[in-house]
């Protein structure tokens, strides 16, 4: 019915089983993202502004991370699911700045 | 329509796609995620608005918020999406029996999560910082604990799933159930990086 | 294993309250919707009623509140919203080859949602009084501080019941319309309604969101002493303005696209050209979808965001003119040199075009900051929105019951009492608001219960009732005609405009269960046009005769919108004084609102575990069918 039918040889094909290696991979870089960003608050002394923009970098490398690796996002086959979250993340960018600009003015 | 022609046979590679019902089962919730972020993100940008309106004599984040138990959590979560993917991968390969294993344990990771986090509320509660306490307590109370909220419906979820799984096998029907509840699952771990960056380093940060 | 199942197939009212076929759904919707425009019309002539004269005491300030309050909401989420999804269940499937929509039983889900939330909202009048703080609920006005009473608490658990509804209904048609197209039609095969209705859908996804987030903080603040937006506690009640219109604005958009597409068809199809600038359109929709995220803060100059917020969001919002300026000159070209048949349907689509423009003109002039200051909450914002929603949005409703009445229910409406319908609507909508403009100019506020004497408001607003009054006969008049042809025969044929351009033309009026005994095999945009024009009468099918399997009914979806309406009303009576009865005991340890939400949660844990195998309709029965109909 739609336009994406595949056979089953076809997926075979194309999808290749890969080992939990790279999950795991995920896994170790996100822990030591999770640390840098902990390390660098608990370190204090250092200027607000910049650790608001790496943390908020650091949390960002992390979720393109784990969407990628751990939700299959960099698989084939995901055009609709990029866009949706893509589309999500477009208004809550619109959002945000509105609370951080607008909401006190 | 062949909704049930591989029941029987060898499950296909990537049987939570082999239907149709399975592959709009499938797309039906990545968009629903795109509607999550949505929600979470109007939460994080009222908690932004709010943050800093604490009001006299109550606690901040700044004094409220011990990294450790945040960490403590994150770790536990991080984890816990670690072992869903295993599942789902175990599910990939037909085994069922580990990934039942993985789906077990991604539910005792989740369940220490919320154990954590209750305690950490009852914990701000002594210390004066309820639901109603200021415009600060009530923003935070309401992303956290909707994130909260979200991670007791996955553990009920993916219990009820484990349940079926014992109950009918692996097929092209709990196959998409079982996908769709994985990328749930991640997606809770996805919102709480965001929460403990934004709400808890940054809180403490000032 | 695909063996047919013993499915109960119900008949009477329990096939309704158990249906989730998307046509029997889609009426369901219009029922409904149609149902709350009539009381949302009730109390727009109420109103009109008020202010005929200087002075009036017709109904007392604080009831006029209630009215007006319950007007808005009314008409945008209960009447409009729904009608919008009767079209789109109706013909969105038909449009695209398919046999069901992708998730049937999410789709009955949505419907009864939105209808236990729509009751909700209403059974505030026989309550205690309805919502009373304008359709937008503004912080202050709406916080426990300035507004006692449990007519808030209806306006935000109702909406947020009824909001499920529709996001629901939103995602199940993104993935129809992306997963479930016949082959052949690609995305730029696509019918135009079908094209908007896909936008629509995206802008529900990401537009409803943030109205739940806004009443979830709305009914914490109301009922659990949360402090979002009480300044008291350092809550900030321009938030709730913020989070409010960028559901808001988007919302505007959700509503008038559907009717871009239906006039799109209509003219089309009545003018018996191919739709002029096809791609520009599709290209036009998204856009303005998009930009419609970008401009939330329009509704909000006079809050003082200062002139660097007040420029941009000036720019953005004049910046979707080009693209609506885009339609109207591809519908007027698409009429150009047509052979045009004036039918009702069409007559709606052509009054819609000057009309809508009109409402995109006063838009403009809106847009720009400075001058909105003058014109803000005046008559001249209420003249402007209503005519882009009534002027727009309603005329092409109109024009596409008109259009698809046929195929909904197999039988024509008159068309000598559709022509009187639409003279009397349209020219009654004019007169009732056209001078309301100059009225917004010479300074009468919008929202206040009565002027007073020798302000010059006093002819104006007399027009402006009388033409209310002429758009309620217009109503009278379609409710008579659907009354009148029921009594005719079911004997619409398969394409009874005759110049039916798309698939929902191919099939038998109404459409049978399945909808395409055999899926067509699309080679071109207007499919059926294109085979019509190679002198076929049929389209060509992409498969065999075969048995078709279809969902089978089931009763939880109304069962879940009940349990929903009965959490509803837990929740807003959580803290009252029952003195200390057994009814103290269930409200105020919130046992009712957790009964509720369990009634809901044990109907999605039923759904979970218990697979639902459908049932197949076989061969013969098919091809009886066809003989009956041929």
């Amino acid at each position: 019915m739609s336009s994406q039918h595949s056979s089953v040889e076809e997926q075979a094909k194309h999808h290749k089983h890969e080992g939990p290696k790279k999950h795991i991979i995920g896994f170790i870089m996100s822990i030591l993202l999770t640390i840098i960003a902990f390390s660098m608050v608990a370190a204090g002394e250092i200027n607000t502004t910049f650790i608001y923009i790496f943390l908020v970098l650091m949390a960002c490398v992390q979720v393109f991370i784990q969407m990628g690796f751990w939700m299959h996002m960099k698989d084939r086959g995901h055009l609709y699911p990029i866009i949706g979250i893509l589309m999500g993340v477009f208004v809550v960018f619109t959002i945000v700045i509105m609370a951080e600009y607008w909401a006190w003015w | 329509m062949s909704a049930h022609s591989h029941v029987d046979g060898q499950l296909p590679h990537e049987p939570e796609k082999a239907t149709l019902e399975g592959r709009n089962k499938v797309l039906g919730f990545w968009l629903f995620l795109g509607a999550e972020t949505v929600l979470f993100g109007t939460l994080f940008s009222a908690f932004l608005a709010l943050r800093h309106q604490v009001g006299d004599g109550n606690p901040s984040g700044q004094e409220l918020f011990e990294l450790s138990t945040t960490a403590w959590a994150t770790f536990i979560l991080l984890t816990s999406s670690l072992t869903s993917v295993f599942a789902i991968q175990s599910m990939h390969t037909n085994k069922v029996k580990s990934m039942i294993v993985w789906l077990i344990i991604t539910i005792l990771l989740g369940l220490g999560f919320l154990g954590l986090e209750i305690v950490e509320f009852a914990n701000y509660v002594d210390e004066g910082h309820k639901f109603s306490t200021s415009a600060f307590s009530t923003s935070f109370y309401t992303l956290v604990g909707f994130h909260g909220a979200h991670v007791l419906f996955g553990i009920l979820w993916i219990g009820i799933l484990i349940a079926q799984i014992f109950k009918k096998g692996l097929n092209v029907t709990t196959a998409p159930k079982i996908y769709v509840a994985g990328i749930y699952w991640h997606f809770i771990d996805v919102v709480w990086v965001f929460i403990f960056t934004v709400v808890y380093l940054m809180g403490k940060v000032g | 294993m695909a063996h047919a199942h013993a499915v109960k197939r119900y008949s009477g009212l329990m096939d309704w309250l158990t249906t989730v076929d998307h046509k029997k759904i889609g009426i369901l919707y219009l029922i409904s919707g149609g149902f709350f425009f009539l009381v949302g019309g009730l109390e727009a002539l109420l109103i009109r009623i008020q202010l005929w004269k200087p002075l009036n005491d017709f109904v007392a300030a604080h009831t006029y509140n209630e009215l007006l309050t319950m007007h808005g909401t009314t008409m945008i989420f209960l009447a409009a919203m729904p009608i919008i999804f009767a079209l789109m269940n109706a013909i969105v499937p038909l449009q695209i080859g398919a046999r069901d929509v992708a998730f049937p039983f999410v789709n009955a889900i949505g419907f009864w949602t939105f209808f236990a939330g729509g009751v909700l909202l209403n059974v505030s009048w026989f309550a205690g009084g309805a919502p009373d703080a304008g359709w937008t609920s503004y912080a202050p006005l709406a916080t426990p501080t300035f507004s006692g009473g449990h007519g808030v608490d209806y306006y935000v658990i109702g909406l947020q019941i009824a909001g499920i509804g529709t996001l629901v209904g939103g995602i199940n048609f993104l993935v129809t319309i992306i997963n479930m197209r016949a082959p052949g039609m690609s995305f730029m095969r696509m019918p135009m309604f079908t094209w908007t209705a896909f936008i629509t859908s995206a802008l529900i996804l990401f537009a409803f969101p943030a109205l739940t987030v806004g009443l979830v903080a709305m009914m914490f603040d109301r009922l659990f002493g949360g402090n979002f937006f009480e300044p008291t506690n350092g809550g900030n009640a321009v938030l709730w303005e913020h989070i409010f219109w960028i559901f808001g604005h988007p919302e505007v958009y959700i509503l008038i696209l559907p009717a871009f597409g239906v006039i799109s068809e209509v003219i089309s199809t009545f003018s018996r050209k191919r739709l002029f600038g096809y791609s520009s359109m599709v290209f036009a929709t998204v856009l303005i979808g998009f930009l419609g995220f970008m401009v939330w803060a329009h509704h909000m100059f006079t809050t003082g965001l200062g002139p660097v917020a007040n420029a941009l969001f000036s720019i953005a919002t004049m910046l979707i003119a080009v693209p609506t300026g885009i339609k109207i000159f591809n519908w007027l070209f698409t009429m150009w040199g047509g052979s045009i048949r004036f039918t009702t349907a069409n007559l709606f689509a052509v009054g819609f075009v000057p009309t809508f423009v009109m409402g995109g003109v006063t838009g403009v002039m809106l847009a720009a900051a400075p001058a909105d200051f003058q014109y803000h909450d005046s008559y001249f914002v209420v003249a402007h929105f209503h005519y882009v929603i009534v002027g727009g949005l309603i005329l092409g409703l109109f024009s596409g019951l008109y259009y698809w009445w046929p195929k909904m229910f197999g039988r024509m409406l008159n068309e000598g009492l559709g022509k009187l319908c639409f003279w009397t609507f349209f020219l009654g909508f004019h007169l009732t608001f056209f001078v309301q403009h100059f009225l917004g100019l010479m300074g009468m506020p919008r929202r206040v219960w009565t002027y007073l004497d020798g302000l010059g408001f006093n002819n104006l607003n007399m027009i402006s009732t009388v033409g209310a009054f002429l758009m309620g006969v217009g109503t009278i008049v379609f409710l008579l005609n659907i009354v009148i042809t029921s009594f005719k025969p079911r004997d619409a044929a398969n394409d009874p405009w005759e110049d039916g351009r798309t698939l929902e033309w191919t099939i038998p009026s109404p459409a049978p269960e399945y909808n395409f005994a055999q899926t067509p095999l699309v080679r071109g945009y207007d499919a059926f046009w294109k085979e019509k024009m190679e002198g076929k009468k049929e389209m060509l099918p992409a498969e065999p005769l075969g048995s078709i399997h279809m969902p089978s009914p089931s009763i939880l979806p109304f069962v879940m919108a009940i349990g929903l309406f009965i959490a509803g009303l837990g929740f807003m009576y959580g803290k009252g004084d029952y003195g200390d009865g057994f009814k103290a005991f269930l409200f105020n340890n919130h046992i009712v609102a957790i009964l509720g939400m369990a009634i809901t949660l044990f109907c999605m844990f039923l759904r979970s575990v218990y697979d639902d195998h459908g049932f197949h309709i076989e061969v013969d029965e098919i091809t009886g069918d066809k003989g009956v109909k041929a």
